[in-house]
C-alpha cells in the first residue's frame, strides 16, 4: 500500500502525468490523426498482419483459403535452401546496384553542371525529369520498341555506326537483357537522383568556396572538401531511396522481359508476382515477401536515422 | 568567378548536359516519330529515321469514340483521371488535419505514429499485394476503382503528411493564438490563416499524388479484370497484347499516356520539386 501511495506521490510530484491521463487530455487530437491512422491500419496494418499469417501456411493453387494447412517455417526453408532464390536474389543484387550507382552518379554529374545560373536551367532541369515523371509502363514499352531486335533503332545505329555488323538481340538474350534493362532504369530514375542532389548543392554556404578560391583552391579540391562533406545527409538518403525503390522494382522489368529470358532478369518482387498471381501460391509467396520486407525494414532503420538526426531540434 | 581551368570545366560541364539532354530525349523523341509512321513503315530495315508520309491515324483511332479500340481507350483515360482525382482529393483531406495535429499537438505516441508514417516509405508494395487483394476481395471491392483510390490515397499519405508537416511547423503558432484572440475558433483560424499559408504545400502534396496514382501498375493490374474498369498503364499493356505487332499504336498510346503528367508537371514543377526534395535537405 505505501508502495502505491509513494509512487502515486510521486506522480502528483513529477511535472510529466501517466501516459494515460495524458492520452484522456490529448483525445481530441487524436480526432485529427484517426483518419490517416484509421485507412493505415485498413491498408497497410492488416496486410502486413495477414501476410506474415499466411506465410506459415500451405495454400492450395487457388483462391479457397480455407483450404489452408499449417507447416510452420517450411516456406522460409524451402525459400532460403532453393537455387531459384539465389539465382533471384544475385539478380536482384545486380539490377539494384549497377542501377543505384549509375542514377546517383549521373543524377550527381547533372546536379553539379546545372548548380549555376544560366537561361533555361529550369527547362533543361524540367526536360531532364521527364523519364521520371512519365509512367514506367510507357517507359518499358517505349524502351522495347528502342531494342526491337528486327526494327530496333539502337540496334540499327550500331550497324550505321559500324559497332556490329548485324543488329543486337538485347532482351532475348541472357547475356544482355539484365543490362539492357538497368540501362532502361537508370534513363528513368537519374534525374530523382540529380533533383535531390541539387536541393543539397543548395544549402552549401557560397562564401565558403568564395574563400576556398581566394586561398588557391582549385575545382576539384573545392568540390572534395567543401562541397561533398555538406551533401553527406542528402547522400544518405538519396542513395537509400534509390535503393529501395530499385530492390522494389517491378513494372520495367515485368513489361520488359517478364523475368526472362531463362529468368535472367527474374528479380524478387517479379519472382513474388509470379508465385502469387500465376501459381496462385499465397501461402510461399508471403513468406517471399516477409523476407523481402525484413531486408527493407533494416534499410528503413537507417532512412529514419538519417532523416531525423539532423532534425533532431524539431523531432526530438 | 574566374580561375585557373574554369574554362576548362565549362566545356565538360555543357558537354556533359548536352550528352544527357540526348539520353534523355531521344527515345521519347523517337516514340513521337514512330507514333506518326504508318504500320508498314515503322517496320523497315534500316529504319526510317524521319517520317516519309507523316500519319495521325493511330491518334485518330486511339482517341475516337467510333471504333471500338478508341472507345476503350477514351474508358481507360476516363477512369485515369477518375482514379487519380479522387484519390488525390481525398489523400489532401485526410492528409491536412493529420499532418497538422503531428505539428501542433503533443500527445503521447505522437512521435512513434510519426516514425511509423514515415517508415511506410520504406516498405515493398508487393508485401501489401496479396493480403490486400483478399480484403479487397472480402470488402467486394474486387474490380471497382474503389480499392484503387483506397490504396494509392493510403500509399501517398506518408510523404504528404511529412510535406505538410514540414509547411505547418514554419507557420509560427502565434499567428493563430492572436486570431483565436480575436474570438476565432480553432477551425476559423486554421481556414482563415493555417490553410492559406500553407496552400504551396497543398500543391505539392496534390501533384505527387496525382502523379503517383496516375502512373500506378502493379495494384491495377492485380485489382481490376473488367475491361471497362482498367486505368491507362494496364490499358497499355492490354494494347500491346491484342495488337502485338502494331507499334506506332503503342508508342501514340503511349505518348498520350504520359502527355496529362507531363504537362502537369511541367507547370507545377517547382512544387513537385519541392515534393520529392521536401525533408531529405535540411541542413
Amino acid at each position: 500500500m505505501s508502495g502505491t501511495a509513494a509512487a502515486s506521490r510521486k506522480r502528483l510530484v513529477s511535472r510529466e502525468p501517466g501516459v494515460l491521463a495524458r492520452m484522456v487530455r490529448h483525445r481530441a487530437d487524436y480526432l485529427y490523426v484517426a483518419p490517416a491512422l484509421g485507412v493505415m491500419l485498413l491498408v497497410i496494418g492488416y496486410p502486413i498482419y495477414d501476410t506474415i499469417y499466411l506465410s506459415f501456411f500451405n495454400t492450395p493453387p487457388s483462391l479457397a483459403l480455407e483450404d489452408k494447412t499449417f507447416v510452420g517455417v517450411d516456406n522460409y526453408i524451402r525459400i532460403l535452401t532453393s537455387d531459384a532464390f539465389l539465382e533471384v536474389t544475385v539478380n536482384t543484387l545486380i539490377w539494384t546496384a549497377f542501377s543505384t550507382f549509375f542514377a546517383f552518379v549521373l543524377g550527381l554529374g547533372a546536379a553539379l553542371a546545372l548548380d549555376k545560373q544560366f537561361v533555361g536551367r529550369g527547362l533543361l532541369r524540367g526536360i531532364l525529369l521527364i523519364p521520371y515523371v512519365i509512367s514506367a509502363v510507357a517507359a518499358a514499352y517505349i524502351w522495347r520498341w528502342l531494342y526491337h531486335t528486327d526494327f530496333g533503332v539502337i540496334g540499327a545505329i550500331a550497324v550505321a555506326a559500324g559497332l556490329t555488323d548485324r543488329p543486337i538481340n538485347f532482351l532475348d538474350n541472357t547475356e544482355t537483357s539484365l543490362g539492357s534493362l538497368i540501362v532502361v532504369n537508370v534513363w528513368k530514375e537519374f534525374s530523382f537522383a540529380m533533383i535531390m542532389m541539387l536541393a543539397g548543392l543548395q544549402t552549401v554556404p557560397e562564401q565558403l568556396h568564395r574563400a576556398a578560391q581566394v586561398d588557391g583552391a582549385g575545382v576539384f579540391q573545392r568540390f572534395w572538401h567543401i562541397t561533398m562533406p555538406h551533401l553527406k545527409g542528402v547522400t544518405l538518403v538519396t542513395v537509400l531511396l534509390l535503393l529501395v525503390s530499385n530492390l522494389n522494382s517491378f513494372t520495367i522489368p515485368w513489361i520488359m522481359t517478364a523475368g526472362g529470358p531463362a529468368g535472367s532478369t527474374d528479380i524478387w518482387i517479379t519472382a513474388i508476382y509470379q508465385l502469387a498471381f500465376e501459381r496462385i501460391r499465397f501461402g510461399i509467396s508471403s513468406a517471399y515477401s516477409v523476407i523481402v520486407f525484413i531486408v527493407m525494414m533494416s534499410m528503413g532503420y537507417f532512412y529514419v536515422r538519417a532523416l531525423t538526426r539532423r532534425d533532431g531540434a524539431r523531432y526530438g | 568567378m574566374k580561375s585557373r581551368g574554369s574554362r576548362g570545366w565549362g566545356i565538360v560541364r555543357v558537354a556533359f548536359l548536352a550528352v544527357l539532354t540526348l539520353f534523355t530525349l531521344l527515345p521519347m523523341v523517337w516514340m513521337l516519330l514512330t507514333s506518326l509512321k504508318t504500320q508498314f513503315a515503322a517496320s523497315q530495315y534500316p529504319p526510317e529515321w524521319w517520317p516519309k508520309n507523316v500519319t495521325f491515324e493511330q491518334y485518330s483511332l486511339l482517341l475516337s469514340p467510333a471504333t471500338e479500340t478508341g472507345r476503350d481507350f477514351l474508358r481507360y483515360m476516363f477512369n485515369s483521371v477518375w482514379v487519380s482525382l479522387a484519390s488525390t482529393v481525398l489523400g489532401v483531406i485526410v492528409a491536412v488535419p493529420a499532418a497538422y495535429a503531428f505539428s501542433r499537438f503533443r500527445f503521447p505516441g505522437r512521435q512513434l505514429l510519426f516514425y511509423s508514417v514515415l517508415l511506410r516509405n520504406m516498405f515493398p508494395a508487393v508485401v501489401f499485394l496479396m493480403p490486400l487483394f483478399i480484403l479487397m476481395r472480402w470488402l467486394h471491392l474486387v474490380n471497382t476503382e474503389f480499392s484503387l483510390i483506397l490504396t494509392y490515397l493510403t500509399f501517398g499519405l506518408p510523404l504528404s503528411i511529412w510535406l505538410l508537416k514540414g509547411f505547418y511547423d514554419n507557420i509560427p503558432a502565434q499567428l493563430e493564438q492572436a486570431a483565436r484572440m480575436d474570438g476565432a475558433t480553432r477551425f476559423q483560424a486554421f481556414f482563415q490563416i493555417v490553410m492559406p499559408l500553407s496552400s504551396p504545400g497543398i500543391i505539392a502534396t496534390a501533384i505527387y499524388s496525382f502523379i503517383l496514382a496516375w502512373n500506378e501498375y502493379l495494384y491495377a493490374l492485380v485489382f481490376l479484370n473488367d475491361k471497362s474498369k482498367l486505368t491507362l498503364p494496364v490499358g497499355l499493356q492490354r494494347f500491346f497484347t491484342e495488337y502485338t505487332t502494331n507499334w506506332p499504336g503503342l508508342m501514340a498510346a503511349s505518348f498520350i499516356t504520359s502527355v496529362p503528367v507531363v504537362v502537369l508537371f511541367l507547370i507545377l514543377q517547382k512544387y513537385f520539386v519541392r515534393a520529392l526534395t521536401e525533408g531529405a535537405v535540411k541542413a
